[in-house]
């Protein structure tokens, strides 16, 4: 379970998340939506340790840089240049050493991929391709927590759709409790059991019906945009 | 054969081993300064080198242990201020390397008469590399290639992504000042063969060779320590063949090695 409990962050005089507080439980596919700017990738990675926050953050009732064995991580950008020789095998290979072929052959095809992609250069890959790669990878030590930072960024609305579904049967198969930010209200609604829904604040959290309410996406959005949006989940 | 007949003199027999040594290290250290894009730090901590062989030269101590210290010293300061302030790296190395230069050069100033040492630290000197040099240079090539190579797989997935590295446990912060300070003993050591306005070279064309026919990192790398090699020895035994200053005709090998490899890479 993740407890999130009166985080807050600050870059100097600037609050950019304030008193956030929600609980995932275990095996629950929860989505960060909001605004851009809203703070969603700050409150990720505060959940990660990866900044300085106030509050408290427990993963599985520890603190995050105590069990990073257990925590699988796709950042919302993985710059790297394309030219730079590094093949996906190698790629896989970087956190964890020594992992049997077998195990990546059978990583991948859970990924959708097929093992022979392991000896392409990793600059060589379509983006839904690199996409499942930084999946695998993120996956490949059964993480009990994956955290996914826009993950669908670069895909196509199909891809995007065989992207979700991937998510699901990681959570199903591995009963691996995923959080992950999105903007896309309409396809996150259908497959994801919460939503934290911020601003720089909590504005709603809960399961997507009863949580993203006119009112609430009006706080979230603004009046004109959660027009637009809640058209959108409706469909 | 004429070109190796440099190798019957013990002077250049300790000057190819000197050579062959830190081709290996500059080479191995040059892939993730490449990757990283940092071929500034390297040009930076050289230059700014020269102080600590100032301070050197003026208490009469061998150069390349201090200059050594020195530039880890800025090194780690280079890295504290990376990540106490918001100031890119280039233009923290190039606070640090002009203001450590100026030192130098003031330092310089109360020397007197002819300084064939700072000469040579300017030029490189791989010709004079004596005994108590080689051992010099080889203990801490021998210590940072130990942790290069252990370390390899942390270097790399932090340099291709922090944050996905830092969640994986690595410790991030640790490896990376290790890898400023292996950087700043390697640049000091390669001071002594290649001079302070050349020593970069080493780090960077090497590995700019290897990037244009490697496909893996592995081959990046053994292709990289492979080119660095063969550019120090025939650089080397040109310089002998024609009594051309052996710095400067490494660094000419590498550069046109480097055009070779662009006309043949595609």
């Amino acid at each position: 379970m993740i407890q999130v409990k009166n985080l807050s962050v600050a870059f100097g005089h600037q609050t950019i998340l304030s008193h956030v507080s929600f609980n995932v439980q275990h095996g629950e596919i929860a989505a960060v939506i909001g605004p851009n700017g809203s703070g969603k990738t700050t409150l990720i990675r505060a959940i990660l340790g990866l900044i300085s926050s106030e509050g408290e953050v427990l993963i599985e009732n520890e603190h995050p840089s105590h069990i990073r064995a257990h925590v699988g991580y796709v950042p919302q950008r993985f710059r790297f240049d394309p030219d730079f020789p590094i093949t996906v095998k190698e790629y896989l290979d970087l956190p964890r050493p020594h992992v049997h072929k077998k195990e990546y052959s059978q990583k991948l095809k859970e990924v959708g991929l097929e093992a022979s992609i392991l000896h392409k250069p990793l600059g060589s890959l379509s983006g839904g391709q690199l996409q499942r790669v930084l999946i695998a990878q993120a996956t490949i030590h059964h993480p009990s927590l994956l955290i996914l930072d826009e993950p669908s960024t670069g895909i196509d609305i199909v891809g995007e759709e065989q992207f979700y579904d991937l998510l699901k049967e990681q959570r199903d198969q591995h009963g691996t409790t995923i959080i992950l930010v999105s903007h896309d209200i309409a396809v996150i609604s259908s497959i994801v059991d919460q939503v934290i829904c911020v601003n720089k604040k909590l504005i709603c959290f809960g399961p997507p019906k009863q949580a993203l309410t006119q009112e609430k996406l009006s706080e979230l959005y603004g009046k004109k945009d959660a027009a637009l949006y809640s058209h959108h989940q409706h469909h | 054969m004429e070109l190796f007949e440099f190798l019957q003199y013990p002077f250049m027999q300790r000057a190819l081993v000197a050579g062959i040594l830190l081709g290996v290290l500059l080479a191995a250290l040059g892939v993730f300064v490449t990757l990283r894009r940092m071929a500034f730090f390297g040009e930076g901590i050289a230059h700014a080198s020269l102080a600590g062989i100032a301070i050197a030269i003026l208490v009469g101590m061998n150069p390349l242990p201090i200059a050594m210290i020195w530039a880890v010293i800025l090194a780690l300061l280079i890295f504290i201020l990376e990540q106490k302030t918001k100031l890119p790296i280039d233009t923290v190395i190039g606070i640090f390397f002009t203001s450590s230069m100026a030192l130098g050069v003031v330092l310089m100033s109360f020397t007197t008469g002819f300084q064939p040492e700072l000469l040579s630290f300017l030029f490189g000197s791989i010709l004079s590399v004596s005994i108590s040099d080689l051992w010099t240079i080889a203990i801490p090539t021998i210590v940072i290639l130990i942790w290069l190579f252990s370390s390899q797989r942390q270097l790399t997935f932090l340099s291709l992504s922090e944050e996905q590295a830092i969640v994986s446990g690595i410790p991030v912060r640790l490896q990376t000042a290790l890898l400023y300070i292996a950087l700043a003993i390697a640049t000091v050591l390669g001071v002594k063969i290649l001079g302070i306005i050349l020593v970069s070279a080493l780090l960077i064309i090497p590995p700019a060779i290897s990037r244009l026919h490697a496909k893996s990192f592995r081959s990046h790398m053994i292709l990289a320590v492979l080119f660095s090699e063969v550019i120090i020895v025939l650089g080397l035994a040109l310089s002998f063949l024609y009594d051309l200053p052996s710095g400067a005709v490494i660094v000419l090998v590498g550069a046109f090695l480097f055009l070779l490899s662009l006309l043949f890479s595609h």
